[in-house]
């Protein structure tokens, strides 16, 4: 399939000698959902932060192939930075792209943080925070999406902007990757990659 | 070569926001600069054989607690690159033009101020002064963050002790010139710094653009 984004086999992670994840075989298509579970420890940040490029670990000469694309991961660790403002923060971080005031606005608007967008994060809440990134997720409309732990510091309100912009990505075949203990329920059609079976 | 303006605006700004060179290391090394006279010789005036020896020391001093102001962290960097996509390449030349427009204006007054506390002067002319600042400015942040983006230190005092003889060793181009050489020496210390500028940044662009980091 050329849609293949990633594909290895007996895929070994770990940190320096000790050993994360063995001998996974994985093939993830750009235009599919995934959902990995597993316990805790059982190495699903490890995966995510290597599909997007994160991992800084021993990957024990594994053979992994993978195409060129726009991954973007939104880790439990928060990735903004904490002297900038809000809108500083999203200006920067979708640099990259020319894209105008106005749909940056409507984007922060949509995620409920419009009258924070001159406020520095480091006095932002871990909830605030993750809507941040969602909508800079949101306004730079990654090939594949990887959330680490979804639904983490998510009220009633962020939970439903989630699922909204995983509808709307998934109408538009593109791949989000997620990543929790237990199925989230965010992902109608999925893939599941179950870490406790390995 | 892209040029992001945005990386720039960003490292400005976090510098500002953090406070810790423009309003802590710069402030005590001017108040050091300024009693340093007074202690050594008790006067606003220091002996002429000393003034250039200090000069470079109080530079070298200055530029040292520069560098180890605020050390990146690797998992974040890589984090936050990935997520501005971002390449290494990228950074590196955005990073340094950031570096370089915090620290020399900070390095010019320095000196500047040392001159007028000490009642002395380089025996050059200003654009060379100007010039060997701006030479030993860049390579010194080019090393200071070349060494930051590609080893892992465990604490300050390890980069303190590993970058200090290499300040050492840039600054060894520019003492001959402020102690007053010809115009020949003058200009071929200039075009070995300029040759030296050029290498290292050549190679580690060359480096960062090859691992497609």
């Amino acid at each position: 399939m050329n849609n293949i984004f990633f594909q290895t086999e007996n895929l070994t992670l770990g940190y320096g000698n000790e050993i994360v994840i063995k001998d996974l075989d994985l093939s993830l298509q750009k235009n599919k959902n995934y959902e990995v579970i597993g316990k805790n420890g059982s190495g699903k940040t490890t995966l995510l932060n290597l599909l997007s490029n994160n991992f800084e670990g021993n990957t024990f000469d594994s053979d992994i192939s993978r195409e060129a694309t726009n991954i973007l991961e939104i880790s439990h660790i928060p990735t903004l930075l904490e002297n900038l403002t809000l809108i500083e923060n999203v200006i920067y971080f979708t640099s990259s792209m020319n894209i105008d005031d106005e749909k940056v606005n409507s984007t922060i608007k949509k995620y409920g943080m419009l009258s924070f967008k001159n406020d520095t994060i480091k006095n932002f809440s871990s909830g605030m925070i993750k809507r941040t990134e969602l909508a800079i997720a949101d306004i730079k409309e990654p090939d594949v999406l990887c959330i680490d732990e979804p639904l983490n510091y998510l009220d009633k309100q962020g939970i439903d902007r989630l699922q909204n912009l995983i509808n709307e990505r998934t109408d538009n075949n593109k791949s989000n990757i997620l990543s929790s203990q237990e199925t989230s329920g965010l992902l109608k059609n999925k893939e599941t990659v179950d870490l406790n079976e390995i | 070569m892209k040029f992001n303006k945005h990386l720039i605006r960003k490292e400005i700004l976090s510098e500002y926001r953090n406070n810790s060179s423009l309003f802590l290391i710069t402030p005590t090394m001017c108040v050091l600069i300024i009693v340093f006279p007074i202690l050594a010789e008790n006067r606003f005036a220091i002996d002429e054989d000393l003034f250039i020896i200090t000069q470079i020391l109080f530079l070298i001093l200055f530029s040292t607690l520069f560098s180890i102001r605020n050390p990146i962290n690797h998992r974040s960097l890589t984090r936050e690159l990935n997520f501005a996509y971002i390449k290494k390449s990228e950074y590196f030349l955005g990073k340094i033009s950031s570096e370089f427009l915090i620290y020399f204006p900070q390095i010019l007054l320095f000196s500047i101020l040392f001159s007028v506390v000490t009642n002395s002067n380089v025996k050059t002319n200003i654009f060379t002064f100007i010039l060997t600042l701006v030479f030993f400015s860049v390579n010194t942040v080019m090393v200071n963050i070349i060494f930051q983006m590609f080893t892992s230190f465990n604490n300050r005092f390890v980069q303190f002790i590993l970058i200090v003889p290499i300040y050492m060793a840039l600054s060894f181009f520019i003492a001959p010139i402020w102690l007053g050489v010809n115009l020949e020496l003058i200009n071929i210390y200039l075009l070995l710094y300029l040759g030296i500028t050029i290498v290292i940044y050549s190679y580690t662009r060359f480096y960062l653009e090859r691992g497609k980091l």
